[in-house]
């Protein structure tokens, strides 16, 4: 099945496709509106765990609607209501009674601007931790310094740990950010665009990150850039209005995709 | 192309001259408050009388000592022929010392020969004059070497009547008129020396915090491992502070303060160190200790703020006996203080803020946070929005029906300052929702995302991350609101506060069954300007002076604040 919208041929729905591995999340027939305004038309999507999936799309391809539907951040937006489901294992994250302070612990987020928390560096990473267990002193320095040994921060901040979040440069509070949403040990981490506002070397110090994050975490990033895309990703999803067009191994859909659309995108020849 | 250009340049120009207007305009606005406030000066320090046509006896101040007076025999009553006519002026002179009560009175023979005085001296004997010659249209003066204020009275002479001419009599001229009226430097205060070692120790260890030197931390680093140490050492000296002085009391408690204040820094600066140590680094660089101190900024924040307070009572001695000593003297105006006053505006406002600040915060994160945007929301908002802009003098009749009068729903607290401090209470709520949902409102998006992200629950996203976010412009709310209802006069006229009352007030007097009249300081100006006693009249600049003095020190911690929580904020 599939229609013409905007003059271009896209699927309907998605089909359900198999990744390798662990599913780590499932997401299946998600539909999505901001008010009278469908966002999101039949999106499914399986992550795979300990990979990093990317998804891509020109603007207002509803990518971060659907990012911040894995964690539920849309429940912040009055006026947003959806249909479908989306599972993490056993639990059902869409289900009206989900527990959502457990959920987000579960699925960190990173945005799109680097948006510590006005405190000092110790309690912007402390903070999560302290919230979810209690731990003693030391154990929470021990916390503390292995989140920011992880986000690969720890030797830029170690001697200065009692100085405001907000007072690092854009790519150390971007990476302070990661260390804070690592610290409480989520499942998942969803990166909403999280280089759109650094420069090229903040960038690569976080691509690098992330590559390294996989290894104990499963991450879904959104970006614009399609080179990232390519250089960090294991799985791509192509999304267009509200739709996800096409899904599969990274290089498969930059090296040969099924569709003229992704061919078109990926090659930049719109978007 | 051209035509746009035209148009910008036009619009610059606009913009230009409005921007120029508009400063004017601030300027201009800030001048007239600063000329307002130097009339309010001048009037205490030169007061205004009401200079009759005929002969009449006017007293000024120009920069003349403590307790000293300038007489002028302006005009005396002459004849067809030009000669003088007039009886002697009796002049009375009265004042309280420890050796009780003195009546002097002093005959004043008014000569024609301009320039001829003699001057009166008063000292602890009395007066040494009984009966002077002063020639017309001359100056003399009353010196006094007596510590406290002597009042002056015209017994007798060419006083205008003034019934017939319409000239107001003049029975009394006192004026002692100057700051010494506000404050008191005459070191009667013992200080002890704990209070001020406890300031410079301050002093020091924020010149320390500031400017982190390596040997001064050698000396401090000497500590590390003591911590708790230091902290009860800090606890007992300001407890030693607070007993053993028998000084002024907000000497006594700053200098307990300042002692406990000192404590916390020197224990943040050895934590800061033993952190340091702890990650290996050598103390050879001072200037990381700065960003291993926890709040480093706030410390050093409130410890200035703090020195800059005692500083006025610790180490320059002021006193303010016309705040905090003096009753009002129902006869001798200079020898009043607004004591009770003081207090009752001091008790009023912690009522006003212990009733109002939590009810219009939960009001203003509830509307703003938790209520569904739905049509009573909407009509609450609006409701709201309105009272703000309620005259105040509509509140006195609210506090007036609810809270003074016994009848229908009334709580029957008579006129009291329990009474006073709900109505003023309800006065700022509006205000206090709406500043405070205004700083709700500027917290960024980001922050309560980045919140929820990480698992926080909708309290925990309110109570850590956009509270502390919306605490500036909520204080500053507060602190404005507080500000007015210090200025306020009307509503409590409707509750009945009291013209003049001679013992502290009570706050709970209405539950206990005390004396409830009290009177606040807006009104004690209030009934002072309406005296006919034109000594009155300056006392009343002077309260107006103490009132203002307040407010800019309120506002200022406003400021001081804000700016603080904002940098915080936006580094």
């Amino acid at each position: 099945m599939s229609e013409t919208i905007g003059g271009e041929v896209v699927p309907s729905s998605t089909r359900l496709l198999d990744v390798d591995g662990e599913i780590d999340l499932m997401i299946e027939d998600l539909d999505l509106w901001y008010g009278d305004k469908q966002a999101l038309y039949g999106v499914s999507l399986p992550i795979a765990r300990n990979s990093v999936t990317s998804l891509i799309g020109p603007s207002g391809c509803g990518k971060s609607t659907l990012l911040r539907m894995m964690n539920r951040m849309n429940d912040l937006i009055p006026i947003c209501h959806y249909d479908g489901k989306i599972s993490m294992g056993e639990t059902e994250i869409t289900a009206k009674d989900a527990d959502l302070v457990k959920i987000r612990k579960g699925i960190g987020m990173v945005f799109q601007r680097p948006n510590p928390f006005p405190k000092s560096i110790y309690d912007n990473v402390g903070y999560g931790v302290k919230l979810h267990t209690k731990p003693t002193g030391e154990e929470l320095d021990a916390i503390i310094e292995k989140s920011l040994k992880r986000a690969a921060i720890w030797d830029e901040v170690s001697d200065r740990m009692h100085d405001l979040g907000t007072s690092l440069s854009g790519g150390q509070q971007q990476r302070l950010c990661i260390a804070r949403t690592i610290a409480v040990e989520p499942d998942i981490i969803l990166m909403d665009e999280p280089c759109s506002a650094l420069d090229p070397i903040a960038t690569a110090a976080i691509e690098e990150l992330i590559l390294e994050l996989k290894k104990d975490f499963t991450v879904v990033i959104v970006t614009h850039s399609m080179s990232q895309a390519a250089r960090v990703s294991d799985y791509t999803g192509f999304m267009y209005l509200g739709r996800l067009v096409e899904f599969g191994e990274t290089d498969k859909i930059f090296s040969d995709p099924e569709l003229e659309l992704t061919k078109r995108y990926v090659t930049g020849r719109f978007g | 192309m051209k035509d746009i250009d035209k148009l910008q340049k036009r619009n610059r120009k606009l913009r230009g001259l409005t921007e120029l207007a508009g400063s004017m305009g601030l300027a201009i606005t800030g001048l007239i408050g600063l000329l307002f406030l130097g009339i309010l000066i001048w009037q205490i320090a030169e007061p205004t009388f009401i200079e009759g046509e005929r002969g009449e006896i006017t007293a000024a101040s120009e920069s003349i000592p403590e307790s000293n007076y300038r007489f002028k025999w302006d005009f005396p009553t002459v004849d067809e022929n030009g000669k003088l006519y007039s009886d002697p002026v009796v002049v009375r002179f009265q004042w309280n010392d420890e050796n009780g009560f003195h009546s002097h009175d002093v005959q004043i023979n008014v000569i024609d020969t301009r320039q001829v005085k003699t001057d009166i001296y008063i000292d602890s004997n009395g007066v040494d004059q009984t009966e002077i010659e002063v020639g017309r249209k001359t100056n003399f003066n009353a010196y006094s070497s007596i510590r406290v204020p002597v009042s002056v009275e015209q017994i007798s002479g060419p006083v205008p009547n003034a019934d017939k001419t319409g000239y107001p009599s003049v029975n009394s001229f006192v004026i002692t008129g100057d700051v010494h009226i506000l404050l008191d430097d005459e070191n009667e205060q013992v200080f002890q020396p704990m209070e001020l070692i406890a300031w410079i120790t301050l002093l020091i260890l924020v010149i320390v915090l500031t400017w982190p030197i390596v040997a001064t931390l050698k000396i401090i680093q000497k500590l590390k491992g003591r911590r708790t140490l230091i902290k009860l050492a800090s606890y007992v000296l300001a407890g030693i502070t607070f007993v053993v002085s028998d000084g002024m009391f907000v000497a006594a408690a700053l200098g307990g303060i300042c002692w406990i204040v000192s404590g916390v820094i020197l224990y943040r600066i050895a934590e800061g160190i033993e952190r340091l140590e702890s990650l290996g680094r050598e103390l050879s660089e001072p200037s990381r200790l700065k960003h291993s101190i926890s709040d480093r900024d706030g410390v050093l924040m409130w410890s200035r703020m703090l020195l800059f307070t005692s500083a006025l009572f610790i180490p320059l001695l002021i006193d303010i006996p016309f705040l905090t000593e003096r009753y009002q003297d129902i006869f001798i105006p200079y020898a009043s203080g607004i004591r009770a006053a003081f207090y009752g505006t001091i008790w009023v406002m912690l009522i006003a803020m212990f009733v109002s600040i939590p009810i219009s915060v939960g009001a203003a994160i509830y509307l703003d946070e938790y209520a569904k945007p739905n049509r009573t929301t909407k009509l609450i908002q609006a409701l709201v929005t309105n009272l703000a802009g309620v005259p105040s003098i509509v509140f006195g009749m609210f506090g007036l029906a609810i809270f003074v009068k016994q009848d229908g729903f009334g709580w029957g607290l008579g006129p009291s300052v329990l009474a006073a401090g709900l109505t003023m209470g309800v006065m700022a709520m509006p205000i206090i929702v709406l500043a405070g949902q205004e700083a709700l409102r500027s917290v960024p998006r980001t922050l309560r995302e980045s919140a929820y992200g990480i698992g926080c629950t909708k309290w925990e996203v309110t109570k850590d991350h956009v509270l502390p976010s919306a605490m500036p412009g909520m204080m500053t709310g507060t602190i404005l609101a507080m500000s007015r209802i210090m200025g306020e006069a009307a509503p409590l006229v409707v509750i009945g506060a009291t013209a003049m009352i001679l013992f502290d007030p009570e706050p709970l007097a209405a539950l206990n069954g005390g004396n409830v009249n009290f009177t606040v300081i807006p009104i004690q100006i209030y009934f002072w300007t309406a005296e006919p006693d034109h000594a009155w009249h300056s006392m009343a600049a002077a309260a107006s002076i103490a009132l203002i003095c307040l407010l800019i020190a309120m506002n200022s911690i406003a400021i001081v604040l804000r700016q603080h929580f904002r940098k915080r904020l936006k580094s």
